[in-house]
């Protein structure tokens, strides 16, 4: 146990309790069998976790690590066994497989040079390695645990798997297990290998931003509350490894300072992404819970109708917008900050340039966030759903606030997380003193705080309190209905149809009869949002895969003759290789 | 002692000259138009006017409705204690605010949309999504600019950035600087609602995009937003000057330096905003869906800033 197990540690364990205490009204729902399922699952889910970060050795941690998995696809299954759920889950836990076979790879090409295969002997092998090992466990680690955390191209399983999960079980793998990923990529890349390569930090860097701005876009195209969470979740995760990649740069470069900036700004975006994307999904749980529907277009309202939630979900969202006085903008700022440093140093302007595709995912997301919360909890109801919610149960109402009180107090006094993790980040990098940003910013982010918080108060005291309520203007016709209002696809129309070159929406109108265009007796109109780039890139891999498989099949005759010759074949091959071998 | 009070003056000219500045811009296009238009002063008498009003909440408003304006009036002037006006220095520096800035404002935005999509209407909803496309496509722009002057001063706080430029020769202004200006230009009438991307002054349903957005406003809370508007024309256009001629900004403090920096930055401003006049009173509008495009020029116009930082740089 050192400090970097220590703080995944506590960002499990932290988020567990606000997880417990939802789970307690959100559970009541469910039939006692699947009750009882679902409370030993969570329990196991989240000690397999703690499992992979306190694991000493490589046992344990690969333990651990498929525990997750299963677990976690367990979980899955407690809403449900249809045909898409189970596809979807399939998809998980192929991706999850794979990822964690180059997990195990990376760690088995220690073996001829550490003594055993434990954390504290593979660090002190890591000096022996030769070059072009040390390359190849850098890529399969980076492929691997990639793949957990959802790196574009590796990311498509991640909406699907987090959209289908209760609430509750999204909020931790969203939250945490993408984290577990981080934890395992750091321990690797920066606590076991050490002296990067300086392209090592290029090439994350690049998957990084590319998977932010990517992240970010589908999430403004998405309508369904969990996935559109989900697909945040990936763009966060690529800003933390642009973060990480920088750190790479920095520390090949020779300058531990910097290095241990930009580790501290990753660290810290993981803990406050853990913060509000946990609250988000458990927002979204309870939305499920009174309302019934995860659809944001029948939504629109809740906040009159449950305003525990929606203040938290607001903070929440504000928070992964990147404004100032809330979490997420520290860790925004110091991502920023990082890229500043390097752009001052860097002869090359491809490090500047990601300055403005980090500004571009974070206005994005504002878009993104102004969107879900103002079409879910502002304006009107769209459906009854909407309209007729039951009220949330207090447990719920208190997780959601614990979580949002954490991303106030990160926000307006960060240094009480950002002190510690920065002496974190100087135990994996060697002699650095602590940067100067981290007490400038902590310095600073109070007094802003307060001064908009003196700013508010007195424009409240001076502001004429009364105000007439009146019905919202209607262009002078009467009444307005909540299917007047803008919907979530309309508001992303404006952005979607500039990155419609990203999107490729496909849209095919067709006319009955089709040679007479201007008299139509049947019009017909199909549109998808938006077509990802998967099937293409996927496609080929799979059907690669079944053709072999097919190929492979005729071996299987059925006939046990067949099989008895395979078998003498194989025997005499086996033994003309021990005789010349 | 004494660069603290300027710290508070300065801060205080942007807040409460902000309306002064909006008057005579209107003035301005006014006399263009060869129209009489109302006195500068008038945006005062509007503020005070709309503060004494009742103000109208549509029904199915939440509280959200009445704090943004106030969320973002706060929000907005915060930004305006990180810039400097009279002297290379300002009441908040942190190196690094160059982002804070920004996301101050991005604050008031954040705000606003939602104060729109709380009133129930489909304007709102209309005029919060294309300021949703607008801010997302002049963010980056904006962060690239920023990110180019940062690189040559070497320092990530906007005092000390017209500190910088104020120690170079005027003659020897440089490509960066040009493509920067030109940038920032482009996002600042982006950013502030100004023609050629929005029409402060419109009412129509096609084109409007911060007046659908504020539609449901009125008395006070109007009175804010439109204060906050006036504040982030007038940042914006200080910003400009504070990044690309800060020349004239008093070094020493001495009452006549400080005349004297009042005096250039009233002149600089007023170049800027004779500027803006005359393009709001000669070029159309452009067409929603063009707007995206006018941005673009302005990111490949930030890209290449940064591109020649490189070139340029040692």
């Amino acid at each position: 146990m050192d400090r970097l197990s220590g703080f995944f540690l506590l960002l499990i364990c932290g988020l567990g309790i606000p997880v417990a205490l939802f789970s307690a009204s959100y559970a009541e729902h469910y039939t006692r069998a699947n009750w009882k399922w679902y409370w030993s699952l969570v329990a196991l889910f989240i000690l397999s976790m703690v499992l992979v970060v306190v694991a000493s050795t490589i046992f344990a941690f690969m333990v651990g690590w498929e525990l997750m998995t299963l677990l976690s696809a367990g979980l899955i299954l407690i809403e449900g066994d249809g045909e898409d759920r189970r596809r979807s889950l399939f998809l998980y836990l192929v991706m999850m497989h794979a990822g964690a076979a180059a997990v195990f790879a990376s760690f088995l090409l220690f073996v001829p040079y550490a003594p055993a295969l434990t954390l504290a002997a593979m660090r002190a092998a890591a000096g022996s390695l030769p070059a072009h090992l040390r390359v190849v466990i850098f890529l399969l680690s980076f492929a691997g645990f990639g793949m957990k955390a959802g790196l574009v191209p590796l990311h498509f399983w991640l909406p699907k798997a987090h959209g289908i999960a209760p609430s509750p079980v999204s909020a931790l793998m969203s939250a945490v297990m993408l984290k577990i990923a981080i934890y395992g990529f750091i321990r690797l890349t920066f606590d076991i290998l050490g002296t990067p390569q300086i392209w090592w930090g290029y090439l994350i860097v690049v998957v990084g931003i590319v998977t932010a701005v990517l992240g970010i876009l589908y999430a403004l195209a998405e309508h369904t509350l969990k996935r559109l969470l989900a697909y945040s979740s990936v763009e966060n995760i690529g800003l933390i490894f642009v973060a990480l990649g920088l750190a790479l740069i920095f520390e090949a470069r020779g300058l531990p300072i910097l290095a241990a900036l930009s580790l501290t700004a990753a660290l810290f975006h993981t803990l406050n992404h853990a913060l509000f994307k946990g609250l988000l999904f458990l927002g979204a749980g309870a939305v499920k819970h009174t309302t019934g529907t995860l659809d944001i277009e029948e939504l629109g309202g809740l906040l009159p109708r449950l305003p525990g939630i929606g203040i938290s979900f607001l903070i929440g969202c504000a928070a992964i917008a990147g404004l100032p006085l809330l979490n997420g903008f520290v860790s925004e700022w110091l991502i920023f900050k990082s890229l500043l440093h390097g752009s001052v140093l860097e002869p090359d302007p491809a490090v500047p340039l990601l300055i403005g595709a980090v500004a571009l995912t974070s206005a994005l997301a504002c878009a993104c966030f102004v969107k879900l919360y103002g079409i879910t909890f502002l304006g009107r109801p769209r459906s009854d759903a909407a309209k007729y919610v039951v009220a949330a149960p207090e447990n719920m109402n208190l997780a959601l606030v614990m979580i949002a009180a954490a991303c106030i107090l990160f926000g307006v006094h960060p240094g009480v997380a950002l002190h510690p993790l920065s002496v974190l980040a100087g135990t994996m990098i060697p002699n650095p003193t602590s940067p100067p940003e981290i007490a400038s910013i902590s310095r600073m982010m109070p007094l802003v705080a307060a001064a908009i918080a003196l700013l508010v108060i007195v424009v409240l005291l001076l502001r004429k309190p009364a105000s007439r309520s009146v019905n919202t203007w209607a262009c002078g016709l009467p009444g307005l209905t909540g299917r007047m209002q803008y919907t979530a696809t309309s508001f992303s129309k404006p952005l979607r149809s500039v990155f419609a070159a990203v999107y490729r929406p496909e849209r095919k109108m067709d006319l009955e009869p089709p040679d007479e265009p201007y008299f139509p007796v049947n019009i017909s109109y199909r549109s998808v949002r938006t077509t990802s780039f998967e099937k293409t890139l996927y496609r080929p891999i799979v059907d690669g895969v079944v053709a072999v498989a097919r190929q492979l099949r005729r071996l299987h005759t059925g006939n046990i003759q067949t099989y008895l010759l395979y078998i003498f074949l194989v025997i005499l091959s086996l033994l003309v290789v021990l005789r010349f071998a | 002692m004494m660069g603290f009070v300027i710290n508070i003056v300065q801060m205080l000219l942007l807040v409460l000259a902000a309306p002064l500045l909006r008057g005579i811009i209107s003035k301005l296009k006014a006399w263009i138009q060869k129209r009489q238009g109302a006195s500068v002063w008038r945006p005062y008498a509007n503020l005070w006017k709309l503060f004494h009003k009742e103000e109208l909440v549509p029904n199915t408003a939440t509280l959200i409705f009445r704090s943004a304006p106030v969320v973002a009036f706060a929000a907005t002037v915060v930004a305006a204690a990180f810039l400097p006006v009279l002297h290379p220095a300002a009441f908040l520096t942190l190196d690094g605010d160059i982002f804070l800035f920004v996301y101050l404002l991005a604050i008031g935005r954040f705000a606003m949309s939602l104060g729109a999509l709380d009133g129930g209407s489909s304007f709102g909803g209309m005029g919060s999504s294309r300021e949703a496309l607008v801010a997302a496509l002049a963010e980056a722009p904006l962060f690239l600019v920023l990110t180019a002057l940062a690189i040559l001063a070497r320092t990530g706080s906007l005092s000390e950035i017209a500190a910088w430029t104020i120690r170079q020769n005027f003659f020897d202004v440089s490509t960066v600087h040009l493509l920067a200006l030109a940038a920032l230009a482009i996002v600042a009438v982006a950013e502030t609602g100004r023609i050629p991307v929005d029409n402060p002054t419109t009412h129509l349903e096609l084109t409007m995009i911060h007046e659908a957005m504020v539609l449901e406003y009125s008395g006070p809370s109007l009175a804010l937003i439109e204060w906050s508007q006036a504040i982030k024309l007038n940042l914006l256009a200080t910003l400009m000057i504070g990044l690309f001629a800060p020349w004239g900004m008093s070094l020493t403090v001495t009452p006549l330096g400080l005349a004297a920096a009042l005096g250039t930055y009233a002149l600089k401003l007023a170049c800027l905003v004779i500027g803006l006049a005359v393009v709001e009173s000669s070029v159309a509008k452009l067409r929603m869906y063009a707007v995206p495009d006018f941005l673009r020029v302005a990111s490949a116009l930030a890209i290449l800033a940064v591109i020649f930082t490189a070139i340029t740089k040692r």
